[in-house]
């Protein structure tokens, strides 16, 4: 059937080759795999550790200058990952401010990009998924006698479904992510490449069916991570 | 004592509340009528110290409260369309005294007993009705055993046997300890069932009057009739009430209930208002008085002594006529 549809031959031949290099154990793609999944669930963890905070704290305190300060969240939702990539790279080089930890070109320059990168969205669709709360849950949370952090905890809970998915959209931004992983890891073979670095290094070398295979991969990848989710927050819902 | 002194409270620019002086002593039982928007939920909400008023303070014995846990711990509020959160029923009850780091289970058996709500414990809040939801929220108040409950429409949800439930169980609640309530409803005679002091609210501020005949009114700019001076027909529901206001516009109209003259037949008198209709309810209080409630084309109270009730042989239902003086009909 494929033969009748030239170019579906492409499409097929990626699949094949993913299939492939899953069941052959290579060490490489499993490498490159656990490391982009590290990468994302680290970066992941640490934005929404920061983020969701954030988004609380914009979406329920009025304080002096909050509408500016949402207006620099959203702005930073568009912000161009290789531009991010550029200015991490200007800190992180030998003779930038942060040079000293030699974190140039490592896996841990990859997670503090996507961590930048992440913030933002993880801040503003939380500040959006407790807007969406009813008010009510939280002025009786706090006429029962409910403290500060029970209030959020109690307004979370209502708010479980938005909030993971900020969880997922910033898991899901962090692993598609290529220009700021590019510029501030430099695709090291065995040390800081990842699925999407490696994508774009195996197109660029003509090795498209390679490319397409760890694409696919790196859908299953999310694809995964979104099914533990899902799983744990039905769990949670039992 | 729980007070509101000096407030004033704005929303976008609007004064919503303008009260000098609103207190609710301690064991008191206090109802605020008043009609939609005139100001009750946001009156719960300063009381709850829940919203800060724009002027004016808050204060509870004597000293300025401020918005601490500690200090809302004292006072518990239930809005009038209550939610409950995630969980059971149980959960819910438990929710204020696990937040004071309390695990009693007896004294949740106990309010979920008093409010008939034991066999609801382990349900969810979307297994139950919206009056069963509305008793859940009252008792999850009183679990904390707050020394001033703030109800906003406490039964508007509830049919009578619920709402009857509701009202037992607040009174058993007041007779076992020290508990001052502050009730706003819209409903009269549950006001006057179950408070000592009914106090009237209209447009953010206390009536100077009590406060049954309150309307919400257009009066019109101009005066009827040549020589009429500032006599004006106001439309209140299907009559129209003679005034004499220089007022126009948007206004709150009262007839103090002492004010109407009842009688079977209409009286040769000064009254320029005299409405025919008939009796819906005779409600006997303390010292007394009856308040007789009547449909003349609009619902009207007016006050009556007992005897007076017998020798007209007012009875539901049957013939009454109410007349008062235009002077008597005040606008503000």
């Amino acid at each position: 059937m494929v033969d009748d549809w030239p170019g579906m031959e492409f499409l097929a031949e990626g699949l094949r080759r993913a299939v492939a290099l899953f069941l052959s154990g290579d060490a490489e793609v499993y490498g490159i795999a656990l490391l982009t999944l590290k990468i994302g669930l680290t970066a992941t963890l640490m934005a929404c550790a920061l983020g969701i905070p954030v988004g609380f704290v914009l979406a329920t305190r009025p304080f002096w200058g909050r509408r500016a300060a949402l207006t620099v969240v959203n702005t930073a939702l568009a912000f161009p990952t290789v531009v991010v990539g550029l200015l991490l790279y200007g800190l992180l080089s030998r003779r930038g401010p942060l040079g000293g930890l030699e974190w140039l070109y490592t896996w841990q320059a990859i997670v503090v990009g996507d961590i930048v990168l992440a913030l933002p969205i993880a801040a503003a669709l939380a500040a959006a998924a407790v807007q969406g709360v009813d008010p009510r849950i939280r002025r009786t949370a706090e006429t029962l006698g409910a403290g500060r952090w029970r209030t959020a905890w109690t307004v979370a809970r209502e708010a479980r479904f938005a909030l993971a998915a900020v969880v997922t959209t910033a898991f899901g931004h962090i692993v598609a992510e290529i220009g700021s992983a590019m510029t501030v890891g430099g695709n090291i073979r065995g040390q800081t490449r990842t699925l999407t670095t490696a994508v774009a290094l195996y197109t660029s070398q003509g090795d498209f069916g390679l490319a397409l295979a760890l694409g696919f991969i790196l859908l299953v990848l999310a694809l995964l991570v979104n099914v533990a989710l899902q799983v744990l927050q039905g769990r949670a819902n039992a | 004592m729980l007070e509101l002194v000096g407030v004033r409270h704005r929303y976008d620019g609007r004064i919503v509340l303008d009260l000098e002086r609103f207190a609710v002593a301690s064991g008191a039982a206090v109802a605020i009528v008043g009609p939609n928007g005139s100001g009750k939920s946001t009156l719960l909400r300063l009381l709850a110290l829940l919203e800060r008023p724009s002027e004016g303070e808050v204060r509870l014995d004597g000293a300025v409260a401020s918005a601490s846990p500690a200090l809302r711990r004292r006072v518990t509020l239930v809005e009038q369309r209550p939610v409950l959160f995630r969980g059971t029923v149980r959960e819910n009850l438990e929710y204020g005294l696990r937040a004071r780091g309390i695990r009693r289970t007896k004294t949740i058996e106990n309010v979920a007993e008093r409010f008939a709500l034991a066999p609801l414990l382990e349900r969810r809040r979307h297994e139950l009705s919206d009056g069963e939801v509305q008793r859940v929220a009252v008792a999850r108040a009183l679990a904390v055993e707050p020394e001033v409950l703030l109800l906003d429409e406490p039964v508007s949800s509830a049919d009578r046997a619920a709402a009857q439930t509701l009202y037992r169980a607040l009174a058993e609640e007041r007779t076992r300890r020290p508990l001052a309530i502050c009730l706003a409803s819209h409903q009269l005679e549950d006001a006057y069932r179950f408070a000592d002091d009914v106090r009237a609210l209209a447009d953010g501020r206390l009536s100077p009057i009590t406060p049954e005949n309150l309307f919400r009114v257009d009066v019109p700019r101009e005066a009827f009739g040549a020589g009429g001076g500032d006599l004006k027909h106001v439309c209140v529901g299907a009559i129209e009430i003679v005034v004499a206001t220089e007022k126009a516009g948007p206004a709150i109209l009262a007839v103090a209930p002492t004010d109407i003259f009842v009688s079977r037949e209409p009286l040769a008198s000064s009254a320029r208002n005299v409405f025919t209709g008939r009796v819906i309810r005779l409600t006997h209080h303390r010292g007394g008085v009856v308040h007789v409630t009547a449909d003349v084309g609009a619902e009207l109270v007016a006050v009556v002594t007992e005897e007076a009730a017998r020798d007209l042989a007012l009875t539901p239902g049957g013939p009454v006529v109410f007349s008062f003086k235009a002077s008597a009909v005040r606008v503000f």
